[in-house]
């Protein structure tokens, strides 16, 4: 079907009905669904992560430091580094392409306005957090994040997700997942303090620095340094399932094969 | 690079369980019947007496069942009260668990209303529901039109409401690209009206109240419902064909990929047309002085209304479905993995139990109700002579009226 036609089909069937419910879609952009205000953290700070992924080896000390440090429970990860075989169209050559995965703590995170009780908020410094106190486990930000980011912890049925170790931030301490991370891949940091390490390495390679699905207008707060565009967005590969079990039979992931 | 495997990735539980379907499958079929039950209830339509009184016993009791699979969804449900505590107007679930008890509140005033002059003539009755009516009708006072004509518009107002946070709550998950678009609320909407409508000829039929008005008014509804959902479902489609629509886009591209997901959207369609094609076929049928339904002498209506019940569980079957594939089937496709999560439904409660355990709490609400409560004498306020046969529509027949009626005795 041509462009034209194409677009004609579409106008028609936005004139047809989507009149009608325009001012349905004005009112759950305006107000609900907004940010509400920042509360608690240092209003100086705003903390992100850029992740060189020309160090990263995908040895996983990461998702093994965060899954000790934080206590969650198997099969339920904070972070994890997702690994990917990828051929050279041209020569054929294999290569492991390694993502690193966790909360974005994005600038503009789509898993805050929707919490009900707003159990879940963003801290001054930009770090979102949860209240598993308040948390009602309505599951709500889990399926509003796109990024997979949160999970409903089996143990204190909240909801759970990275902190980038807020607790040992405010002890002066690096996060786990930084503070194992072998060939120093993860860079955490005050973006405000231009003479921190994250704000020399945002200036000094701006340009190639890729975020995850930036079409969401999430603002991701996470930078991937060396990242193919082709992986910032839902990697298309084919899924044959190849279970991993647990010790106790309980399938905790899959591996796929092409 | 032209082919990637990816090695390792964990499996991602779904967020929301089955009771989330009996929830939204429930409060929709409680919303639609209640605009079904207008008509006579709150613009004292005679005709759609009938239709009313079955359409009012589904709406209480699905009222009273769908905050319970709600608060079942939630994993710590004694934290309720946190809602109002910490109340956040800047999310739709918050707005709705303001809008939900005030709509449930209304319905039951609604109802309570309807049913009261049927209470009043019911005290007399020995036992125990003669008790109930005495300590349920308050007074012998009469119920003024006006009022259960006041309270319905509440009731209305407020389940439009309720529409619009359970559709918006979807529909802005921009996480969901399938989720993500404008036309799953009005979708949801009809949908439940669809399932309404097909629960309202079910009850009939069950009932044994066996109204021919309400047979040939809910396969009236089911038309225009069927012919609203397939335009939505087009314009959807068309509005995407550009292929900027992510909701669009996500669906094709699911379709593509899954064999499960091709059959889904084939059963979906097939299912749709042919409950259109069937309600149109009935309709059309010529009317003929023929032995009628459940037993009656005579009939002034084609003999295939006997049937209409069927198109009434296939109604149900779509609302029901529909829903299942929205809130559980989207929650399937991997958001940043390839391919599809697996979900085998568990026995327990965040499976099967879940949703035989909603339907069976639904049974015994429609059961309690049917025990205690007059509704085949619902009517919008007034008083009752006596409490059988006074205010029975002349579509109704007077066997089976007093059938129904000696079950409250």
């Amino acid at each position: 079907m041509d462009a034209i036609r194409r677009s004609l089909l579409g106008q028609m069937a936005r004139l047809s009905a989507g009149a009608a419910l325009m001012p349905f879609s004005s009112l759950a952009q305006a107000g609900i669904n907004q940010q509400p205000a920042r509360r608690e953290g240092d209003p100086t700070k705003r903390y992100g992560m850029l992740i060189d992924l020309r160090q990263c080896i995908g040895c996983q000390a990461c998702t093994v430091s965060c899954h000790i440090e934080n206590a969650a429970p198997l099969g339920q990860f904070r972070t994890t580094v997702s690994q990917y075989e990828v051929q050279h169209q041209e020569s054929g050559e294999l290569a492991t392409f390694m993502l690193p995965r966790l909360c974005n703590h994005c600038e503009n995170p789509p898993c805050v306005p929707v919490c009900p009780v707003e159990a879940t908020y963003q801290q001054q410094d930009g770090i979102v957090v949860v209240d598993s106190d308040r948390c009602v486990g309505c599951a709500y930000c889990v399926n509003a994040c796109p990024y997979d980011a949160r999970f409903i912890n089996q143990r204190t049925q909240t909801a759970d997700k990275c902190t980038f170790c807020a607790h040992r931030l405010e002890a002066g301490l690096l996060p786990a997942c930084v503070e194992s991370c072998v060939g120093g891949a993860r860079v955490i940091g005050d973006m405000r303090d231009p003479q921190s390490q994250i704000s020399r390495m945002i200036h000094e390679h701006r340009d190639a620095l890729m975020v995850l699905q930036p079409e969401k207008h999430t603002l991701p707060q996470v930078f991937y340094l060396g990242m193919d565009e082709r992986f910032t967005t839902r990697p298309t590969a084919e899924p044959v399932a190849l279970e991993v079990l647990d010790p106790h039979g309980q399938e905790m992931g899959y591996e796929f094969h092409h | 690079m032209n082919s990637t495997i990816e090695l390792l990735a964990p499996r991602y539980d779904i967020a929301w369980y089955p009771w989330a379907v009996q929830y939204f499958f429930m409060i929709a079929v409680s919303y639609a019947s209640l605009w079904l039950a207008a008509p006579a209830l709150v613009l004292g339509k005679k005709a759609w007496l009938p239709t009313a009184r079955l359409a009012l016993i589904a709406c209480v009791s699905t009222t009273l069942v769908a905050p319970v699979a709600l608060l079942a969804d939630l994993h710590q449900p004694l934290r309720f009260w946190h809602f109002y505590a910490y109340a956040n107007s800047h999310s739709w679930m918050s707005i709705g668990s303001v809008v939900l008890p005030l709509y449930l509140v209304s319905v039951l005033g609604l109802a309570w209303l309807a049913w009261r002059p049927a209470l009043q003539a019911q005290r007399s009755t020995p036992g125990l529901s003669g008790m109930i009516a005495t300590w349920l009708s308050l007074g012998s006072g009469i119920t003024p039109r006006a009022l259960v004509a006041v309270v319905g518009l509440a009731a209305l107002g407020l389940s439009s409401g309720i529409m619009l946070y359970t559709g918006a709550e979807l529909a802005i998950v921009k996480a969901r690209p399938l989720w993500n678009t404008v036309w799953l609320p009005p979708m949801l909407a009809t949908t439940g009206f669809i399932a309404a409508s097909g629960l309202v000829l079910v009850l009939n039929r069950v009932s044994r109240l066996c109204s021919q008005t309400a047979i040939r008014q809910m396969l009236y509804v089911l038309l225009v419902t069927c012919a609203l959902a397939g335009l939505i479902a087009i314009s959807w489609f068309l509005d995407g064909v550009n292929a900027h629509v992510g909701s669009v886009a996500a669906a094709l591209e699911s379709v593509r990929h899954s064999a499960s997901w091709r059959n889904t959207a084939l059963w979906g369609s097939i299912t749709g047309i042919a409950l259109f094609a069937a309600v149109l076929f009935l309709l059309t049928r010529p009317t003929l002085r023929l032995p009628g339904a459940c037993g009656a002498p005579t009939s002034h209506q084609p003999t295939l209304f006997a049937w209409a019940w069927l198109l009434g569980l296939v109604a149900i079957h779509m609302g029901w479905m529909f829903r299942w594939v929205v809130l559980m089937d989207v929650q399937h496709v991997a958001r940043n993995s390839a391919g599809f999560h697996h979900y085998g439904i568990p026995a327990g409660s965040s499976g099967i139990l879940g949703i035989v355990g909603t339907f069976g709490l639904w049974l015994a609400a429609i059961l309690l109700i049917e025990l205690f409560i007059p509704w085949r004498q619902a009517q919008q306020g007034g008083l009752i002579a006596t409490p059988t046969h006074a205010t029975q529509d002349a579509s109704t027949r007077p066997l089976t009226a007093k059938k129904g009626a000696s079950s409250h005795v």
